[in-house]
């Protein structure tokens, strides 16, 4: 993804945080409302018992100095809110929704897929620090607080998700606005448009867009580096730890296929997922003829197909955000497994997830010149 | 206004591609259809090659669906081992005289076990495989050759010349071996004759130049079609005739071409052909392609053509060209523009001519048709059509007509068929 | 009603009683409950065999039927007549190979007799969760649409059109003829090519059962074969001309490879450099001549213009130069005639003929490479490399270009219209290239001529009659089409909308209903190929006959 070539040509918005980027933003998006170029806002928000975060959709412009553009924790993958609000037809009111890159790249993918209608939706994200565990958070939710505001400021990781530390396209611009607080001066942040929605966006604000990224770009740039880096050492212990049959069945050794990975997973959008239907189940016959052949048969059964099965399902879009980790009761890294093999799969296809809503997903793209290595593989 | 009785049965004469085409064709719509072919099996020559291009595909897979479909067709009447002796008549009412020769196995009860090969006693040449291996008196000509039913080869056959030799009933667990079979001629009556009965390649012993007959490992094209083939003599394993593996072969253009006076528009493809089949068994290969004219017209085969460049062989435009024996190798002597070089190789494949076959101009004075100055059958007139002739009802189809590809020999087939369907209205 | 299995395994002589032990076959399989009866025979598909097993299923009153035989492609039709006649449905049948998959490839008879249990096993696993399925049978429009008036549309009209069937023809031009209008004569008889068009218009025009729209193209074109929905408007009109048909022959001809995109070769730059066209309309009106009215005494003739660009030989291109020779020779006997080439490329069993006998005194022939042509006083020079690689030059008067054959400007519009696709080089794309030269992937839609490919007027011709048997055969007034039966279906409850189905669906074949935002499948077009059920993520989109339970009892069984 040659970052450097897209960012260095595009020009910018420079606004004012003398009172924080926070509210900045808020103020922001308050003008816009009140300016009617939107008419509402999907951005998390602390819950009333203090305790969490959730995504809210905010048509009381009132009610906005309340939410929280960037929360510790991401208790639903925000593609899945703008795809709850969006998939049976875009509705006639514009809507602005504030997530993470990860969330927005997701939203774009289930765009591709029918299950997002982007029309009346411009989507806003932000550089991104990390989300913590939500275990972590739940846990001492004040103390959590205090934790994740300290790690914004100083932009460090280590409280974060394992596949956030590892995260090198938490800055990405995927989609039509991004909010760039890195390499910015004091007192202020950037507003960086990417399609011609965001610029106009910002025109209707009143917003000039004139003023050079470098500065967001280098420290950018910088900081993926040394995140890319992470990535392929952790990438490359996890293929030792993981690869081959058996360490993969010791590493879910201890699934119980609850499938809530699936279930929180943005890109697992199927009203019926493959591996809960009735293809999946057999009869006492059916299984009584499997544990003859093999001996035995563990119950419930199907966990690596489920696993692998939905590795292939969902891997080419898959955007590591990690939601899966933290929805799995039995603490197995399968968000960090899944992002590994997301790496592999969308490399071999040339593909990012989420990068371009013109770019067709893999599945359904045929290119004449590809996969070679396939084709000498069965001589 | 006179009665005249009009029949709606069509014969095809020739069972290779372009009547294969035609009979389906003409079966989808109803039509009974006498398929005449003069060998025991189907397919015609196309069926000799592993692999056409320049898709490379696999030329039997993409043909014994046809072939299936053919065999297990209702409407269509398939007389193998038959010739046509004698047409009467005109247009709607063509009376045909058919010689069937007896198979002396019985199509219905013969299961295509091959169990009455091995006990035969009788060994000669196979054919089919360009003499390259053996047969038995009774025999199919390849593995895979449909309807899969063997025939018996009454020339050399012991019993049927005199001798007492029973080894293949015996050994035939279904009672399908007769030998009291009869040849039958036949009387048909049809509306209209289609004759698609093929090609032959140019004989290249007819140029000494090139050594053929002479010189071991210097084939004809079809002689390396099969050596090439899966299902072929040597199973695909490419050796020559000392049992070593060749390192360098030369393919030569254009035999035959100013002897015939007319360029045979599928050589060039196939010689490139060959360079693939090379090249895919021994990669090492060095193979040289002479040629006079590049001749590769046709929307997908100059990628073709490039692709084959790629793989590194030597292109060679030549004007006279020659090939000896020279010691353990044999030497390409050739002129281009003035200068003489030479290459030595250790096999020569040559792509001869397509030309009429031998017996087109008998078939012709029985169809009552003519034939052109190169024997192919002759078309009325190619600016109004190609398939039809000077007699009204008798359509021609396919490389009797003249040298063609596949594409352009099927739909021949169907433009003949949408002649007949047209001409007499919609039934 | 309850389950009755019949499971009938045939010796087919020593191919299988030899390598197989029959008896232990029929031991291993004879457990289950459901399966009523297992039996060995001689010979299944023999006359005697196929009567025993209508026997055995009405005497058994069987409602399942598994044969262990040769392979499906000899003998699965056979036996599915057989239920047939015997009453029950034909797809509540399997037929496992344990000839050809088995007998045939295992030497060890034991482990010939052991895989043969398993592949019967697996057949019996997999009938158990067939269900019946129904022939449809659909009307069908005879009628067809002609979509271009030159010589292949003309042709096409002419063979089909007859009392019982309707043909629309559609001209996007105001008259008839097309390309072939513009030749003096043509190759290699050297008749005019007006004797061709003149008649063929005549014919079109007196017959009734042709219905000729000029100046108009196809708006819309929805449906499948046997029921197209067509919507026809004139230039100058707002109105659509509506009617239906069956089938479609696109024969919209070619364009030709524009030389300014070359220009090395002085097109547009230089005077008296033209096309091949141009230079056919100057013969055609009697006088060839040169921009300045005098005339010309060397012709250099350029072949091959835009073969590098465009990665194909157009076939037509060295003959019709040859016949520019001839051209040019009939009205100025004394010109100098050179034929600038890099292959002389001539198939077929006239065209050598032909161009032994324009060579001659004056008409000579240059292989050469690395054209150029540049001005030279009044005149040109054309600048080449000879086959040596000598760079050499040579002045003339008149320069003529022989162009590359290109798809037409409207190839990709008229594409999306009739929902085929395109080649690499921009020609309708046919079925399959030696089989099927003339069908597409969309049954029912037919290309001839040269919006195919480059070729020559008897090819054309030859299309455009094999096009006319294809319909003639295929579409019969009165008779029914009968879709395949072994179709996608897409559940509704369970399908996201999703879309990846229609995206590798290479038939045209599934829809998007907006309201319900599911996919649907037209079964009378869907070929069954399973793409789309490979493709859907939820498994909401099935294959008829091929069921993931099917499939997997299979599997369950065999590994």
């Amino acid at each position: 993804m040659s970052k450097s070539k897209e960012t260095s040509t595009i020009k910018t918005a420079v606004l004012p945080a003398k009172s924080g980027t926070k509210k900045a933003i808020l103020d922001f998006l308050k003008n816009a409302m009140d300016k009617k170029n939107f008419d509402a806002v999907i951005i998390p928000m602390r819950v009333p018992a203090g305790d969490s975060f959730v995504y809210v959709l905010i048509k009381d412009v009132s009610l906005l100095k309340d939410a929280f553009p960037l929360s510790p924790v991401m208790s639903v993958q925000g593609a899945r809110v703008v795809s709850s609000v969006t998939r049976l037809g875009k509705g006639d009111m514009k809507i602005a929704a504030v997530m993470r890159p990860c969330e927005i790249r997701a939203t774009i993918e289930l765009a591709k897929f029918g299950q997002v209608d982007l029309e009346n939706v411009t989507l806003i994200s932000m550089d991104c620090p990390g989300v913590m565990p939500i275990s972590d958070f739940l846990s001492d939710p004040e103390k959590g607080m205090k934790l994740f505001d300290d790690a914004v400021t100083s932009w460090d990781d280590s409280i974060m998700r394992p596949v956030c530390k590892i995260c090198d396209k938490s800055s990405m611009i995927a989609g039509d606005i991004h909010i760039g607080t890195l390499g910015a001066k004091k007192d202020t942040f950037f507003m960086i448009p990417k399609t011609q929605k965001g610029n106009d966006t910002l025109e209707k604000s009143d917003i000039k867009i004139d003023a050079d990224l470098d500065e967001w770009h280098n420290k950018v740039t910088t900081l993926s580096e040394e995140k890319k880096k992470k990535r392929n050492s952790a990438n490359k212990d996890l293929k030792v730890k993981t690869g081959g049959i058996d360490n993969l069945i010791d590493t879910f050794s201890q699934c119980i296929n609850c499938h809530n990975c699936m279930k929180v997973c943005p890109i697992c959008f199927c009203r019926l997922c493959y591996f809960d239907s009735e293809n999946v189940k057999h009869s006492a016959e059916n299984y009584l003829q499997i544990a003859e052949n093999k001996g035995s048969i563990r119950f419930l059964p199907d966990t690596i197909l489920f696993q692998t099965g939905r590795m292939m399902h969902m891997s080419v879009s898959c955007v590591s955000c990690g939601s899966c980790e933290d929805a799995c009761p039995a603490s197995i890294p399968v968000g960090q497994i899944f992002s590994m093999i997301a790496d592999e799969t969308q490399k071999a296809f040339d593909y990012v997830s989420g990068r371009d809503i013109n770019e067709p997903t893999p599945l359904v793209a045929y290119k004449k010149d590809e996969l070679h290595e396939m084709e000498d593989a069965h001589d | 206004m006179e009665e005249k009785e009009i029949h709606s049965d069509v014969l095809v004469i020739g069972a290779g591609l372009a009547g294969i085409e035609a009979s389906l064709l003409l079966s989808s719509s109803d039509r009974k259809v006498h398929l005449v072919e003069k060998t025991s099996y189907t397919g015609g020559t196309v069926i000799k090659f592993e692999e056409v291009f320049s898709n490379m595909e696999c030329s039997t897979c993409m043909v014994s669906p046809r072939q299936q479909e053919l065999l297990q067709d209702k409407n269509i009447n398939l007389l193998t081992l038959s010739e046509v002796e004698e047409v009467k008549g005109s247009l709607g009412n063509f009376t045909v005289k058919i010689n069937k020769k007896a198979r002396y196995v019985d199509l219905q009860n013969c299961i295509g076990c091959n169990a009455c090969f091995e006990p035969c006693p009788v060994s000669l040449k196979n054919e089919f495989e360009e003499g390259l291996s053996e047969r038995k008196a009774i025999y199919t000509p390849c593995a895979g050759a449909l309807p899969n039913v063997p025939m018996i080869d009454t020339e050399h056959c012991l019993r049927f010349n005199g001798k007492e030799c029973t080894a293949c009933q015996e050994a035939c667990m279904f009672e399908a071996i007769d030998f009291n079979q009869k040849d039958e001629q036949l009387k048909l009556n049809v509306e209209a004759i289609i004759a698609a009965t093929g090609f032959t390649l140019f004989d290249s012993k007819q140029i000494p130049k090139y050594g053929y007959g002479k010189i071991d490992d210097v084939y004809s094209a079809f002689e390396f079609e099969r050596l090439y083939a899966s299902n072929g003599p040597t199973e695909g394993k490419l050796r020559l005739k000392n049992g070593k593996t060749p390192k360098s072969a030369a393919i030569i253009h254009c035999v035959g071409r100013d002897q015939k006076g007319y360029c045979s528009s599928v050589c060039c493809l196939y010689s490139l052909k060959f360079n693939h089949y090379l090249k895919s068994k021994i990669p090492e290969m060095e193979i040289d392609e002479f040629y006079t004219d590049l001749c590769i017209p046709g929307k997908s085969h100059q990628k073709f053509y490039e692709k084959m460049k790629e793989t590194g062989t030597n292109l060679i435009r030549f004007q006279d060209i020659n090939v000896d024996k020279q010691g353990e190798g044999i030497t390409v002597t050739y002129t281009n523009g003035g200068k003489k070089s030479s290459r030595t190789v250790d096999m020569v494949i040559l792509s001869p001519a397509i030309e009429p076959r031998a017996d087109s101009s008998k078939l012709a004075k029985i169809l009552g048709i003519s034939h052109d100055d190169y024997g192919f059958f002759k078309e009325e007139d190619p600016d109004v059509s190609s398939v039809t002739t000077s007699k009204p009802g008798v359509f021609i189809a396919g490389c009797a007509q003249g040298p063609k590809n596949i594409q352009d020999s099927v739909s021949q087939a169907s433009a003949a068929v949408g002649k007949i369907l047209s001409q007499s209205g919609d039934k | 009603m309850e389950r009755k299995i019949g499971v009938y395994i045939c010796e087919c002589g020593p191919n299988i009683s030899e390598k197989i032990d029959i008896d232990k076959v029929i031991d291993a399989v004879s457990l289950p409950e459901d399966v009523a009866v297992v039996k060995r025979y001689k010979l299944l598909c023999s006359v005697d065999g196929k009567k025993f097993l209508e026997d055995e299923i009405k005497k058994q009153g069987l409602t399942h039927l598994v044969i262990a035989a040769c392979s499906p492609k000899q003998h699965e039709k056979t036996f599915m007549e057989v239920c047939e006649n015997a009453g029950i449905n034909p797809y509540l049948y399997q037929l496992a190979n344990i000839r050809e998959q088995c007998a045939w490839v295992t030497d060890d008879k034991d482990e010939a007799t052991k895989k043969a249990i398993r592949l019967v096993k697996a057949a019996i696993r997999r009938v158990r969760y067939h269900f019946p399925l129904e022939k449809k049978e659909i009307a069908c429009n005879p009628d067809v649409l002609v979509i271009g008036g030159g010589v292949a549309g003309l042709e096409a009209s002419l063979q089909l059109a007859s009392s019982d069937r309707r043909v629309y023809l559609v001209e996007k031009t105001s008259s008839l003829g097309g390309m072939v209008d513009n030749f003096e004569k043509t190759f290699p008889n050297m008749q005019p090519g007006s004797n061709l068009i003149k008649q063929k218009i005549l014919d079109v025009n007196k017959n009734e059962n042709i219905k000729v729209f000029t100046d108009s193209i196809v708006e819309e074109l929805l449906g499948f074969f046997g029921s197209f929905e067509v919507k026809v408007k004139a230039k100058e009109q707002d109105a659509f001309v509506e009617f239906d048909v069956g089938a479609v022959v696109l024969a919209t001809g070619s364009s030709f490879f524009d030389p300014k995109q070359t220009p090395q070769y002085g097109y547009g730059t230089l005077d008296n450099v033209f096309t091949a066209i141009e230079f056919e309309k100057m013969n055609k009106s009697g006088k060839i001549s040169l921009k300045n009215g005098k005339t010309p005494k060397n012709v250099a003739i350029v072949h091959c213009v835009g073969r590098n660009e465009k990665g194909y030989c157009s076939q037509i291109c060295c003959m019709y130069s040859l016949k520019f020779a001839r051209y040019l020779k009939e009205k100025i006997p004394d010109v100098n005639v050179f034929h600038f080439y890099s292959d002389m490329c001539i198939p077929g069993k006239s065209q050598q003929k032909f161009y032994d006998q324009t060579k001659g005194k004056h008409i000579n022939f240059i292989r050469s490479s690395n054209i150029e042509v540049t001005k030279k006083g009044d005149n040109v020079q054309i600048n080449y490399s000879d086959e040596d690689g000598k760079a050499n030059n040579l002045p003339a008067n008149m320069v003529i270009l022989s162009p590359a054959i290109t798809p037409t400007s409207d190839s990709s519009q008229l594409a999306e219209l009739a929902g085929i696709s395109q080649d690499d080089s921009g020609f309708f794309a046919e079925e399959h290239e030696k089989l099927n030269p003339i069908s597409t992937s969309t049954e029912g839609i037919y290309i001839v001529g040269s919006a195919q490919g480059p070729k020559d007027i008897p090819d054309t011709l030859i299309q455009a009659e094999a096009a006319t048997g294809k319909i003639l055969s295929s579409l019969v007034p009165g008779r029914k089409i009968e879709p395949e039966v072994k179709v996608s279906h897409i559940s509704e409850s369970f399908c996201i909308g999703c879309k990846n189905c229609m995206s590798v669906c290479s038939y045209g074949t599934i829809t998007f209903d907006e309201e319900k935002k599911v996919c649907v499948v037209n079964e009378v077009i869907c070929r069954g190929c399973g793409n789309c059920v490979a493709a859907c993520p939820s498994g909401a989109a099935t294959l008829k006959h091929f069921t993931f339970k099917q499939l997997y009892q299979e599997i369950l069984e065999a590994v």
